[in-house]
């Protein structure tokens, strides 16, 4: 047994008080000589032997409530009564385990523990301490919050261990979406008390606008469970408050040809309030070092620089940048993987040609897709295009083309259709533009077939704004598309400078398989995108010439035509990089069922990997990513291999803390406590489960006490 | 030693020269005084005529109307007699005790036997004196004689408080000593076994003697006002001694004393005997006057 406030119990001393002065009172006798003895001997007849109880009981009553007192003060915490089960409770940790938790701990017991070292440790304690018979969930909460356990556990033992694979290498904390999986944590939870307890740096980034007023539904919700969990904000800092990191890192081409120049396009941001002088960043090619650059950084600046990079060999190759200097290293470097190709074939079906250059529908498409064979200089295109008319177009077109781009074309009429629906099916990229010629009603019976078809929305028909109105321009939002991700810096060109004077008008997607790429500011989508078996069409809502549109003659037209394009030529193989805690997916032909792969990590250990399958798809897929840098993926047997690149979030990068009263501001508002330390936790732990439990009985028992001493006594002077 | 001054003060004297005690029942006497005595005899107060029978004295025929009826009456008066009134007063070890408030018991009853005995006898009533404790110690005879009242008084002071009380015996023989009947006037805190003195005074009513039961308490004895612990000794008895705490036993003695007191009054009442609590706070004389004027009525 403990007590709270053990010093309290020398107030248990107090007993002597009444002991003492039942002494002296007996010590202190007077003598009366008198007369009247008959009566008291009448008095005592009766009584003597009872009077002898009930002042012994008086006595003990007395010297007993003190020592209760002193001991309701103290408030003791009965650890056998924890270890037979009393007060067993389920256990929710949300535990942040994205990657700012691998900054250094302030308050380590280590030296050089990070905070995610230090909040394991920590839930070991917590989860020892828990009443025998108590359950403990973990909920990682970074990126997409998940559980770590399918089931809570009774063996609590295992849970450290669970935590000990944690790698906190995954993204920001979206707070709602980890309270909501906390609340279906709780739904599996075996015990009637349910404790939440979140563990985290409370990093500002993710925290700031629930501090300022935010919701938090899924909290809110929880708070009005009954019986409510009891939910503890428990907050491990870290002093590392000085970091660099890369914040973003563009590349001009996913895919190039050979002797293609690549250009990289890196920011650097420094979150601290020191500034940074000649910091080198180094490019790396296939893990060697090309190029160091120097870069200085103001307080809280950011600065850009640029690299190029040709690579001379066709396959899969790395691309990195790293910066040095700063002591938090994880989000110093950025990695990237370049497809290096040969030729990329282009079949352009022509729905109208022209007899003029630049008339035909297809006409400036194939210039942007093939600018220095045009020009005839000796840089080699990555894309090499065939354009057809599609009044000539015959089955032997087909073959070879990577990406089939459709401009103008009336009607596509069986065989066609046919051949079509079967190329994108099998993995091929098809594009599609509209165009005055074009036949609605059969592009959405032919093509769209209710969804089941090519075109990833129904045609509503044409739109057009008149002369007197301002032409419809590219809605500038936060594009999120791989395909376009490079127009969100104004150096990669200036979307909304095209004009539209005519498009036509989708009807709204009918599945989760079509997404937006781009659209108009008549919020009318511009640029459409469907998968469709391997392969994935993009519908486009103007045409490809300057019939309806200046946008041919936007000098991004070239990047933006060049991206699409190899974005649907790349698609059946690994995207360029992927963030820390997804996992890798491949996809695999049929035959290959069974196929086993060797992954190796960027440190050189090796895992393998078994190809696996669900429905009609084969696929070889891995565990969750845990560490940034470049993996190789090895069909066992074979020469073949695919790199994969993982970077970290970089708005981890931000380290800022939350401030402590804040933290505790959202806690209040959602009558939740708050720990900052393992000290404060337990205590406020031990005040929730004994120390309430276990002071109202003895508060009772005093009470009960004092009423007893009461009635004895009134008892005895009545005699 | 008490003097006499120390029993009877002038005030008392005074206030008490204004009451006459008027006994309830006839008793016989000598001289005249404010009690009727049914015993026809030598008086002034005619009462009537009745016809001579044989036996009669002469004397007593009245011969005016002999004369004038030519027939033998005897002339018949009430008699005018005097009380012959017993103080019997407790010296018993039990009266020797004085508590916060009032003076010694012993001192009271002296006090209120001197008051009685000085009344009675400036009404020309016949007073006497026994005192006792377990066996009689004193006993006056009654007299009219104004200076009987010195002897008394002498008598009450020289007495002192003895040790045990027998109170019931006392009483028994005292019955046996009395020839005559009259008034006896008790003054104890009968602080004895409650049957045995009903008994007792049961014998001095069948004997045609009129009672008055004065009972003395100390205040300390009703309402038992002790705080600490208390060894509790007994004034007749060395060896009788209790240790306890007053506390825890006072309701239940308040109970018990009132009992014994409502006991008492009970019998008293059934012997038809007058019966008066006399706290020792409260003055003797303003209490004894109190008692009188009901008995005047």
């Amino acid at each position: 047994m403990t007590f709270l406030n053990a010093i309290l119990l020398w107030g248990a001393a107090a007993f002597l008080i009444p002991l003492l002065i039942h002494l002296l009172n007996k010590r202190k006798v007077v003598t009366v000589r008198w007369g009247a003895m008959h009566l008291l001997h009448e008095v005592i007849r009766q009584r003597k032997r009872k009077m002898k109880i009930e002042q012994l009981l008086l006595l003990i009553t007395r010297i007993s409530i003190p020592i209760i007192l002193a001991l309701c003060l103290a408030q003791p915490v009965l650890n056998a009564l924890r270890s037979l089960g009393l007060g067993s409770s389920s256990l929710i940790v949300m535990l942040d385990d994205s990657f700012s938790m691998r900054a250094p701990a302030e308050k380590a017991a280590v030296a050089g523990a990070s905070v995610a070292d230090t909040a394991r440790a920590d839930l070991q304690q917590i989860t020892e301490s828990l009443p025998g018979g108590s359950a403990a969930q973990i909920v990682l909460s970074g990126s997409s919050p998940r559980k770590l356990l399918d089931q809570p556990t009774t063996a609590l033992d295992l849970v450290p261990k669970k935590l000990a694979e944690v790698p906190s290498m995954s993204g920001p904390v979206s707070a709602n979406d980890a309270f909501q999986a906390a609340t279906s944590a709780l739904k599996d939870a075996p015990n009637a008390a349910r404790e939440i307890v979140v563990v985290s740096d409370f990093q500002e980034a993710d925290w700031k606008a629930i501090a300022d007023g935010a919701a938090l539904p899924a909290l809110e919700n929880l708070s009005k469970q009954e019986p409510k969990p009891q939910i503890t904000f428990y907050r491990i800092g870290s002093d590392l408050a000085e970091n660099l990191s890369i914040a973003s890192a563009d590349l001009s081409a996913l895919v190039a040809a050979e002797t293609q120049p690549i250009g990289v396009r890196v920011r650097i941001k420094n979150h601290g309030k020191r500034p940074w002088q000649d910091i080198p960043v180094h490019l790396e090619a296939d893990g060697a070092r090309l190029r160091t650059a120097r870069v200085s950084l103001a307080p809280e600046g950011e600065a850009v620089l640029s690299f190029t990079h040709a690579f001379d060999k066709v396959g899969d190759h790395s691309l990195s940048v790293r910066l040095e200097g700063d002591s938090f290293s994880d989000d110093n470097a950025f990695h990237s993987v370049v497809q290096v190709r040969n030729q990329l074939d282009v079949l352009l079906i022509d729905g109208k040609p022209g007899a003029m250059p630049l008339e035909g529908a297809a006409d400036f498409l194939e210039l942007a897709l093939t600018p220095h064979t045009a020009a005839a200089n000796s840089l080699k295109d990555l894309i090499r295009t065939r354009k057809i008319d599609q009044r000539k177009l015959r089955r032997d077109d087909y073959k070879g083309a990577e990406v089939i781009i459709l401009a103008n074309c009336q009607r596509i009429q069986g065989n066609d259709l046919a051949e079509l629906d079967k190329f994108v099916k099998a993995g091929g990229g098809l594009l599609i533009f509209a165009g005055p010629d074009i036949d609605i009603e059969h592009y959405n019976r032919e093509l769209f077939r209710k969804g089941e078809g090519l075109l990833p929305a129904a045609i509503k028909g044409m739109a057009r704004a008149e002369i007197a109105d301002s032409p419809a321009r590219v809605l500038m939002q936060r594009l999120t598309h791989p395909s376009v991700l490079y127009f969100n810096d104004a150096r990669g060109g200036r979307l909304q400078d095209a004009e539209f004077r005519s498009w036509i008008e989708f009807a709204p997607p009918p599945n989760e398989n079509t997404q937006r790429i781009l659209s108009l500011d008549r919020n009318a989508p511009l640029l459409l995108e469907k998968k469709l078996g391997q392969g994935r069409v993009i519908a486009c809502a103007t045409t490809a010439n300057a019939e309806w549109t200046n946008l041919p003659l936007q000098p991004f037209f070239v990047p933006l035509m060049q991206r699409l394009t190899t974005y649907l030529a790349t698609e059946g193989s690994a995207p360029a990089w992927q963030l820390v805690g997804s996992t890798l997916r491949m996809n695999l032909e049929k035959a290959d069922l069974g196929a086993e792969f060797t992954l190796r990590d960027p440190t050189g250990q090796t895992q393998t990997l078994k190809s696996q399958q669900e429905g009609d798809k084969v696929f070889v897929q891995s565990p969750p990513i845990a560490q940034p840098g470049i993996f190789t993926l090895q069909r066992a047997g074979t020469e073949k291999t695919t790199l994969l690149a993982f970077n970290t979030d970089n708005t981890e990068s931000d380290l800022k803390p939350l401030p402590a009263d804040q933290i505790k501001k959202i806690a209040d508002r959602h009558e939740a406590s708050f720990a900052d330390s393992l000290q404060a936790y337990q205590s406020l732990d031990r005040t929730r489960r004994h120390g309430s439990e276990l002071w109202q009985p003895l508060l009772i028992a005093l009470l009960a006490l004092l009423f007893f001493e009461v009635l004895l006594q009134q008892r005895i002077s009545r005699g | 030693m008490a003097t006499l001054s120390d029993i009877l003060h002038a005030e008392d004297i005074t206030s008490l020269q204004h009451l006459q005690l008027f006994a309830r029942t006839v008793v016989e006497g000598f001289t005249t005084g404010h009690h009727a005595s049914p015993h026809k005899g030598f008086s002034v107060e005619f009462r009537q005529h009745r016809p001579y029978v044989q036996g009669d004295e002469i004397r007593r025929l009245d011969w005016k109307v002999f004369g004038r009826s030519d027939r033998f009456y005897i002339r018949e008066y009430d008699e005018e007699t005097n009380l012959r009134a017993t103080i019997v007063l407790d010296a018993s070890g039990s009266m020797n005790y004085r508590g916060g408030k009032g003076i010694l018991k012993f001192d009271y009853a002296r006090k209120l036997a001197a008051s009685l005995a000085y009344l009675l006898m400036s009404q020309q009533d016949a007073v006497g004196l026994v005192t006792f404790d377990s066996k009689v110690r004193d006993i006056i005879p009654c007299h009219t004689k104004i200076t009987h009242l010195h002897v008394l008084l002498e008598t009450m002071i020289k007495t002192a408080p003895g040790k045990d009380t027998s109170l019931a015996p006392v009483i028994e023989s005292l019955a046996q000593r009395l020839k005559r009947r009259g008034l006896v006037i008790l003054i104890s805190d009968f602080f004895d076994d409650p049957a045995a003195i009903l008994k007792a005074v049961g014998i001095l009513r069948r004997k045609g003697h009129e009672v008055i039961a004065l009972q003395l308490w100390d205040r300390d004895e009703i309402d038992f006002p002790f705080g600490n612990w208390a060894r509790f000794e007994n004034l007749e008895n060395d060896e009788d001694f209790l240790l306890l705490d007053p506390a825890t036993v006072r309701q239940r003695y308040i109970e018990v004393q009132k009992q014994f007191a409502t006991d008492l009054k009970e019998g008293f009442r059934k012997h038809q005997i007058d019966y008066l609590s006399l706290p020792t706070d409260e003055s003797h004389s303003m209490a004894l006057r109190n008692y009188l004027a009901l008995r005047m009525r």
